[in-house]
């Protein structure tokens, strides 16, 4: 494990890192925007229970159905009642679906489940947690991949990242036209339009909330902002330093889809889904909203940079923290959502988290409350 | 994942704190391997150079960190064990290389017009493995006690020499109320010797770089002695260079020598003449490059 580890992460880290500097020099308004951004989510932070109550307002106003749900268990509950009898299901990468154990409740409810992102397909095919908040099979090589692959196509001769991403585009694409739900996360939302902002490159999540009758977008209370403005910026953010800038795609969802064209009149549904519903979680995180120090790690954006520049993350890897919580992030996120901050304890302050971190968290601090904690 | 740092229980934690307070050393320790070195500093006085004994233990934290699983696995004879802790000697070759480089760094400091004294005998631990083990209310209430000792001394500036105890000292007035000024030996540094010879890079103490904002410092002190080091932005940048490990030796020596190694590997790849400013970092890292203190190398003679 060590070995394939060692080649993953370096292959990563070289072409992730430079890419990420490329980025940020070429485009340096991002700077300004993640100041904002930093604004904009620290007042919501503040004051959470204010943002959700405008945030569900909006999405009501919408013609979208807003859920408010204090840990998993009523996760699962509101996805099941949402569900129903529908069998059919496609998934675009919700870490907390899976901080909330979605996708295993509805296999184990029988449902045909799929996850659509290439990175958390291979992971659910090998039957492994994610290993990065973004990239969640970057533990894998290409030529485990090509291998994982085979578990749908026996006879798959993919060996090269495009050919295992064809082999995945091709079993998925019947999941797609035949899905009945679609289920996906929330980059950003805003509180005052009710609208929700996923990033992407693949097109996974663009089918997903638009092909299926019903669209389930799952996101944590802290990624709510007060406007639509900030809601963007926060998309600029997180795909700059993830290193994807500019997205492939922005899908931005406010309600089912509609139509004006008959008499102006809006009606509902049109082409895409009949039925939005957003799911909003605490899971530990307004809590945590009240601590002088932790309270900074809800100003995570999940772009996963952190992770490159801990040593660490670099060695450890997946097994540092909670799944799918790893890395310095998931040291601070094993706590808020898991109440677990022994993570931390192998936190060695190197700092190249809080140099890198768009959003400014001093992750080392964080982590040195969580270490006092540990003890307690 | 296991996380070893359940072994060191409650108790086994009390047990160290009621050592460090009684003794002030960061383990139980023969203290005359903290003083060695200093055969002509003058004793006290309002300056003093601080070396928190880190350089003079140094090559025994290893040993001490094996010995905590042991310690954790014999609860009886905590205060037995640790007594015996304090019969351990580091070989004399490190304890002796670790002298020279305190000596270097008071003979460069004199060279400079530098007055100061050493506490000896009294020198307080800084606290520092408190802190980084986020034993966060045992170090306030252990900085506390090492406050009493700098005042009665009449201490009124701090000469530190390595990054932990700078970080340590540092930030005693986030706990408590602190007014001795603490100061680097590397900024008081106008003149240099004469720099070694061969191509180099420089390995951030953490704590320097991205903490205490003295990357600059010695990079300065290198130049000025003509020191050839090369920099390159996936190993020594600010945002990119990476920890030795070190801290992580108490909690978990395997992963930290994991760190050691997968950090040297990265520094070979730029030169085997590695440079560091703390000597955590060189115990970590001088198994796998060709290590040298700063003061190695920017006083060679």
């Amino acid at each position: 494990m060590n070995e394939i580890w060692n080649i993953a992460i370096d292959r990563a880290v070289n072409n992730n890192v430079p890419r990420v500097r490329s980025i940020l020099e070429s485009y340096p308004y991002i700077n300004d925007a993640r100041k904002k951004l930093r604004q904009g989510k620290t007042e919501v932070i503040k004051d959470i229970s204010k943002y959700v109550e405008l945030t569900m307002e909006s999405v009501k106003r919408n013609g979208g159905n807003a859920y408010f749900a204090t840990d998993a268990k009523e996760v699962r509950e509101i996805v099941d009642k949402i569900v129903g009898d529908n069998q059919r299901i496609v998934m675009g990468k919700s870490m907390v679906a899976y901080e909330c154990g979605v996708r295993d409740h509805l296999i184990e409810r029988g449902k045909d489940v799929w996850e659509t992102d290439l990175g958390e397909f291979l992971i659910q095919l090998s039957n492994e947690p994610p290993s990065h908040i973004i990239a969640p099979a970057i533990h894998m090589t290409k030529e485990q991949a090509s291998k994982v692959v085979r578990k749908v196509n026996p006879d798959s001769k993919a060996q090269s990242h495009e050919e295992i991403a064809v082999e995945a585009r091709k079993f998925l694409r019947e999941k797609f036209i035949n899905a009945q739900v679609g289920i996906t996360g929330a980059n950003a939302i805003a509180a005052d339009t009710g609208s929700v902002l996923l990033i992407e490159n693949e097109g996974n999540i663009r089918m997903t909330t638009i092909l299926p009758e019903k669209h389930i977008a799952i996101a944590g209370v802290e990624k709510i902002l007060p406007t639509l403005e900030h809601a963007f910026l926060e998309v600029m953010v997180q795909s700059a330093y993830a290193g994807l800038y500019p997205p492939t795609y922005v899908n931005l969802t406010s309600g089912p889809s509609s139509t004006g064209d008959i008499e102006m009149k809006r009606v509902s549904p049109a082409h895409g889904p009949k039925e939005f519903n957003l799911i909003l979680v605490d899971n530990g995180r307004i809590e945590v909203s009240k601590d002088p120090t932790i309270w900074e790690s809800l100003l995570c954006i999940r772009c996963g940079r952190c992770h490159f520049h801990c040593p660490v993350y670099r060695v450890l890897g997946s097994t540092w923290g909670d799944p799918p919580f790893t890395g310095p992030m998931g040291a601070m996120w094993s706590y808020v959502s898991y109440k677990n901050a022994t993570p931390s304890t192998y936190c060695v302050h190197s700092g190249g988290c809080r140099e890198v971190c768009p959003m400014d968290i001093n992750i080392p601090k964080v982590l040195e409350k969580l270490k006092s904690l540990s003890q307690k | 994942m296991l996380y070893i740092v359940s072994l060191m229980d409650k108790s086994l934690k009390e047990a160290l704190m009621k050592v460090m307070m009684s003794d002030f050393t960061p383990f139980p320790l023969d203290k005359s391997i903290c003083t060695g070195w200093a055969t002509n500093e003058p004793r006290g006085g309002r300056t003093i150079l601080y070396t928190g004994c880190m350089y003079q233990v140094v090559p025994l934290s290893a040993i001490f960190d094996r010995f905590i699983p042991i310690l954790s696995k014999n609860r009886l004879f905590y205060a037995s064990l640790l007594n015996l802790a304090k019969k351990f000697h580091p070989d004399k070759p490190a304890l002796d290389r670790s002298y020279k480089i305190l000596r270097s760094i008071s003979s460069l400091l004199k060279k400079n017009g530098i007055n100061f004294g050493y506490m000896y005998d009294d020198e307080p631990y800084s606290g520092a493995f408190l802190l980084e083990l986020g034993m966060l209310s045992d170090f306030e209430r252990y900085a506390t006690l090492v406050r009493e000792k700098f005042k009665q001394q009449g201490v009124k500036r701090i000469i530190t020499i390595d990054p932990h105890s700078h970080n340590a000292l540092s930030r005693y007035s986030e706990f408590i109320t602190f007014d001795i000024d603490v100061v680097n030996y590397m900024e008081l540094l106008r003149e240099v010797g004469i720099g070694k010879k061969g191509d180099f890079v420089i390995h951030d103490s953490c704590l320097y770089s991205r903490f205490l904002n003295k990357r600059e410092v010695y990079r300065e002190l290198l130049k000025k002695a003509g020191v050839s080091f090369k920099e390159d932005y996936m190993v020594t940048s600010k945002e990119n260079s990476l920890c030795c490990g070190g801290p992580l030796s108490p909690i978990d020596e395997r992963v930290s020598k994991r760190i050691g190694e997968y950090r040297a590997n990265q520094l070979k790849k730029v030169s085997e003449k590695v440079i560091v400013q703390c000597p955590f970092c060189y115990v970590n890292l001088s198994p796998y490059v060709e290590a040298y203190d700063i003061a190695e190398v920017i006083d060679s003679e």
